[in-house]
């Protein structure tokens, strides 16, 4: 069973925002626990402060971690799709092939009116233009190929361009040339992960998506995770190759036994719980429930060394 | 009170800043994916207590042409914001300056990226403001061609008064031309209050933002008229704009090449320049000429006349004038060229380079330098062993940081 642990670091109220120090440590003790990735995201519904924006946080918390997976959500609306697919294949080549996007499929009702949209989308619209996004990441990310990198200081080839491609994308809502300007990343492709789904986006995410969030509020886990397999299954996907976690906040009354009935329930492929972004439910985390939970037999420490060999996931080789 | 010290900045850039750099047989040619060459680098300029280091960008391939593009090191690297955040947690003094679009990004989400930067570093973050000038990019970005030089700049004079506004938590709310944002910045206030602002245009609209917004302004100039010239034009600004002259920083690029005897520091540009092919440097000579056909012209004839710019205006002109000062042909101008991209050139010992420093300094036509070494981590490791020393000898450069944050380490005012 996986254990993800996402951790929201926007507040909505003043007190108690944590520091990079306090934040770091929590991470290195999930890493050393075996935790197999920490999700962070920043922006909530609500006015909120957060004292980090997603990506940078990652980057720096890259540095001082080795093994544990780093994601972190960061939105179509608040970011143009050739920039976010820059920083995800740097952030995955300084981690040494650790990353994973949240993609998630839900507005933010605050993020339209702070970037340039005072309109809006409907929801209908913003589904197509987040699916059109997510692709031409996803182009983007595999504009180079592994070995186009050829460092001959002899010959003067620094790669070959042969293996450098234009993605060419004329969509809906963007075009994009490309290739990227960040070399090929380890993993191939950054993990793919999404949250925030909707019955409308499940054909579009048992294709695209390398882990699955599922809703906390998400009436019948189980029937929603066999459906994405299902249809993973029918786009020729083998479906091990995808993982849905089954998402639940980290409460206090909450313990590994009742955790593992939870996920073993779902049908799921393990759990991601919520961490309030608060001292003591850190403290509480780490001190009483991590340890419960790996006496039921989350976060193992597993072998590989990038996120896509800890959780089981093969190299994203679809068109 | 200690006399006025020279500011320097160490310009990152991969495997150097010479288009030959990663052909350099000690040149670490895996610059582009390897976050531990950059640690170190950065790690070298603190040591040698530099007040910065500072990443270009572009987002898109420097070169259209894929087989000259094959022959650089410059189709691949780190988007720098996120490279500057992994160092933030690798570093402990020195400031991280980034270059980031005003053209393909909205101020909400980069007033973000920079107050989140500047909280992970504990406040050492500075923006280069630039509006980008390459076909190349906007064609990653929807646009079917570049915008003109007056609206690109008319959008980026709406996104410094947006983010510093954003910064500064100023009443919430604006709705203009190009931006619309209703809420404040939901990062909390920065250790500097507000990250550093620098820029680089030299262009008149380029000088007239810089005298508003910035905080630091890089140029180019070969010559010590040229460079007196832009600061005493720069300075001469600042007073419509309620400022003092001390208020911005102005720090020039400069390439060195050091080495024990001047003979010495020659044999170590002219074998750099030798690993030029003739391609590779008429094409990069184009691309900030803003012309795609200068390879039907003789190599050994003369440079063309050529229409005014509509890309980068400033280091056109200033490439067109070094021409026929010194009446290159267009392979020598691409030589020239592609060794410091148009940027002043010393090649000598530490003491001359100090000289020469000292004298843009102390001449009234430089705060401070932008330093460029021509390979990584060679030349970097050169110029902190060689000149830094001398320069501090001299009493021309700090030996120890006065404070923590980039803002002091500039003697800039917190922003009110």
């Amino acid at each position: 069973m996986h254990l993800a642990v996402s951790l929201d670091i926007a507040v909505t109220d003043s007190q108690d925002i944590l520091d990079f120090g306090q934040i770091s440590a929590f991470v290195r003790d999930l890493e050393a626990a075996g935790v197999d990735m920490v999700v962070i995201s920043d922006a909530a519904d609500a006015p909120s402060t957060s004292p980090f924006e997603a990506t940078t946080l990652l980057a720096a918390l890259a540095t001082v971690t080795e093994k544990i997976g780093l994601v972190a959500s960061a939105s179509t609306l608040a970011h143009q799709p050739y920039n976010l697919a820059r920083r995800f294949a740097s952030l995955d080549i300084i981690s040494h092939g650790r990353i994973g996007w949240n993609a998630t499929l839900r507005q933010n009702p605050r993020e339209a009116a702070n970037f340039s949209r005072p309109e809006g989308f409907s929801d209908d619209d913003f589904r197509r233009r987040a699916e059109e996004f997510i692709n031409i990441v996803r182009l983007l990310w595999v504009s180079w190929e592994h070995d186009a990198l050829l460092f001959d200081k002899v010959s003067g080839r620094f790669h070959d361009p042969d293996k450098m491609h234009l993605i060419d994308f004329t969509g809906e809502f963007f075009s994009v040339r490309g290739p990227l300007n960040v070399a090929r990343s380890p993993q191939g492709v950054p993990v793919l992960v999404m949250s925030g789904l909707s019955e409308t986006e499940l054909d579009f995410v048992s294709r695209r998506a390398d882990a699955v969030l599922l809703d906390k509020r998400e009436p019948d886990a189980k029937a929603t995770s066999d459906e994405i397999k299902r249809r993973a299954h029918e786009a020729g996907r083998n479906p091990a190759t995808m993982k849905v976690l089954a998402v639940a906040d980290a409460r206090p009354e909450f313990d590994g036994r009742k955790l593992k009935e939870l996920c073993l329930s779902s049908g799921c492929d393990g759990i991601a719980l919520n961490v309030e972004a608060r001292t003591a439910a850190l403290k509480d985390f780490i001190e009483r429930l991590l340890p419960d939970l790996e006496r039921q037999g989350f976060a193992k420490a597993r072998s590989g060394k990038t996120l896509r060999d800890r959780l089981g996931l093969s190299e994203d080789r679809r068109p | 009170m200690t006399a006025r010290q020279m500011k320097l900045g160490l310009f990152l850039w991969a495997t150097g800043h010479h288009i030959a750099a990663w052909r350099h047989p000690d040149a670490h040619v895996t610059a582009g994916i390897d976050i531990d060459h950059y640690i170190a680098l950065a790690r070298t300029a603190e040591a040698a207590k530099f007040d910065m280091v500072f990443c270009e960008d572009a987002a898109g391939l420097r070169e259209a042409n894929v087989n000259i593009a094959s022959q650089t090191s410059r189709s691949i690297g780190f988007e720098p914001i996120s490279l500057l955040s992994a160092l933030a947690a690798q570093t402990e003094r020195i400031g991280l300056v980034s270059t980031a679009s005003t053209s393909y990004n909205e101020p909400y989400g980069l007033a973000r990226m920079f107050a989140s930067l500047d909280n992970l570093s504990g406040g050492r973050a500075g923006w280069n403001l630039v509006t980008s000038a390459s076909p190349i990019e906007a064609a990653n970005f929807g646009a079917t061609g570049l915008r003109p030089h007056a609206d690109r700049y008319a959008r980026a004079r709406e996104f410094a008064t947006v983010i510093t506004g954003l910064w500064h938590r100023k009443p919430a709310g604006h709705d203009g031309e190009s931006f619309s944002v209703r809420d404040p910045l939901d990062i909390p206030p920065s250790p500097q209050g507000a990250p550093v602002m620098v820029q680089a245009g030299a262009s008149n609209d380029g000088k007239d933002l810089a005298a508003r917004t910035a905080d630091v302004v890089f140029s180019a100039a070969q010559t010590f008229e040229e460079a007196k010239a832009f600061y005493d034009d720069l300075k001469g600004r600042l007073a419509a704009y309620g400022r003092q002259p001390d208020d911005v920083k102005i720090m020039p690029g400069v390439a060195p090449i050091v080495a024990a005897t001047k003979g010495e520091a020659q044999a170590k540009y002219d074998a750099l320049q030798e690993l030029i092919p003739d391609d590779v440097g008429v094409a990069l000579l184009s691309s900030y000429l803003s012309i795609s056909d200068l390879w039907r012209y003789p190599i050994d004839g003369p440079l063309p006349e050529l229409p005014e710019s509509e890309g980068m205006k400033s280091r056109q002109a200033l490439v067109i004038e070094q021409a026929r000062r010194d009446g290159l042909s267009i392979r020598e101008l691409a030589r020239y060229f592609a060794g410091a991209r148009g940027h002043w050139r010393i090649v000598g010992t530490a003491g001359e380079i100090a000289d020469e420093l000292q004298a843009r300094f102390e001449g009234g036509a430089a705060d401070g330098f932008n330093v460029m070494p021509s390979w990584f981590p060679g030349e970097l490791d050169a110029f902190a062993t060689l000149v830094v020393p001398e320069l501090q000898r001299r009493g021309l450069f700090r030996k120890d940081y006065e404070g923590r944050t980039l803002r002091e380490h500039l003697g800039l005012k917190r922003p009110v």
